[in-house]
């Protein structure tokens, strides 16, 4: 089964996970990236972070169900989701009341919210862009939709004053 | 050299398989992430292209500034915590040394085989990678450039000098300047970082 220590390997200067290569960045740079790509493209520099992600993690975990053919059913995935987003130090997510055009999915913890609190401090509006991409990407591949298929929501915030994040999953309109 | 490379892989690749129970990695002084180099490259070169030709310039520079400004902050934490205290100060021999050690912790990260070619103290460095991310996510989407496409290794090489050779931190952002004159995405053998001082910064 999916044994965490052993997908994150070494060869070299190059580090995959499950094979597919990675880098570590901190939240200096993931935040600094959000806040570029926000302060000088507005919703279209959110929108190509959260496609970024979708896309991304869409290829990443469709490889990686794949690779562990045993990991079936919708809550064997739904944990690996959940542990793979955790062990890259993304932070937590529970999946609540998945169906397959909706679901909820609550964080109390994130390396975003950490990093961009750290850096920024509150601010006025949702800004989990990508862990709303990345909840898109993975709910795709596990349900083996085409990307795009969802819309991610982020109702509530850490990063604006709220206990926890909150996303709401539905069934992207065309 | 006094810097062994290979203790400070060892420690952060067993650092970031630690976990505390927020999902969170604070290792270094830093809270670290891993995610694919893919969407590092996405992000970046479709930023670039969103952006437009006219304002290419600006763009790049955007890029560069945000990850100086992040190697800056990220480097002058890694160089305060414990992690460094415990394992790379007792190597460190020279004031040069440190940026050898900086070098360590990027490779450890994942951001290329670099290597420091030349260090002028105080003045210039030159820094080699034969395989950043960057240029090889580049090559595979978009084929050669015409420029070099190492926009976080370019901005990191900038904050390296920063740290050792500008002002006292805070002040000594972007003190100093990278160029890419060399980058395997316009078809070079190797990415090389020519780090001088900024044109307007003062004497350090």
């Amino acid at each position: 089964m999916f044994d965490w220590k052993n997908e994150l390997n070494r060869k070299g200067h190059r580090i995959a996970i499950s094979g597919q290569p990675i880098a570590m960045h901190c939240h200096h740079y993931n935040i600094n990236l959000q806040k570029t790509l926000e302060d000088n493209m507005g919703e279209a520099g959110v929108d190509l972070l959260y496609r970024s992600v979708e896309e991304t993690i869409y290829l990443g975990l469709s490889n990686l169900f794949k690779q562990y053919p045993k990991i079936k059913t919708l809550n064997s995935k739904l944990e690996m989701i959940s542990l793979l987003y955790q062990n890259c130090g993304l932070g937590i997510l529970h999946f609540q009341s998945v169906r397959p055009n909706k679901a909820l999915v609550l964080s109390p913890s994130s390396h975003h919210v950490t990093g961009w609190l750290a850096k920024h401090g509150r601010r006025d509006t949702p800004g989990c862009h990508f862990a709303r991409g990345w909840i898109a990407g993975a709910l795709e591949a596990a349900y083996r939709h085409p990307v795009g298929y969802f819309s991610v929501v982020e109702s509530q915030c850490k990063m604006s004053r709220d206990r926890e994040c909150l996303f709401s999953v539905a069934k992207a309109e065309k | 050299m006094a810097i062994d490379g290979s203790k400070i892989i060892h420690a952060i690749m067993e650092g970031s398989k630690i976990r505390e129970s927020k999902g969170i990695i604070p290792i270094f002084g830093v809270y670290l992430s891993l995610f694919s180099v893919e969407y590092y490259n996405r992000l970046s070169f479709s930023f670039m292209h969103k952006m437009g030709a006219p304002q290419k310039e600006t763009s790049e520079k955007l890029l560069i500034e945000a990850a100086q400004e992040c190697g800056y902050a990220t480097f002058q934490g890694i160089r305060n915590s414990w992690e460094w205290d415990q394992i790379v100060v007792p190597m460190i021999e020279t004031r040069e040394d440190q940026i050898f050690g900086f070098t360590a912790v990027a490779v450890a990260f994942g951001w290329g085989d670099l290597e420091v070619k030349k260090i002028v103290p105080g003045k210039k460095m030159i820094l080699r990678a034969n395989d950043s991310y960057e240029a090889t996510g580049y090559l595979e989407q978009y084929g050669f450039s015409d420029s070099g496409k190492c926009y976080m290794l370019r901005g990191v090489s900038g904050a390296f000098m920063d740290l050792i050779y500008g002002k006292e931190y805070p002040e000594g952002l972007f003190n100093f300047t990278a160029q890419e004159p060399l980058c395997r995405a316009k078809g070079d053998t190797y990415c090389e970082f020519l780090v001088t001082k900024s044109p307007n910064s003062c004497q350090v």
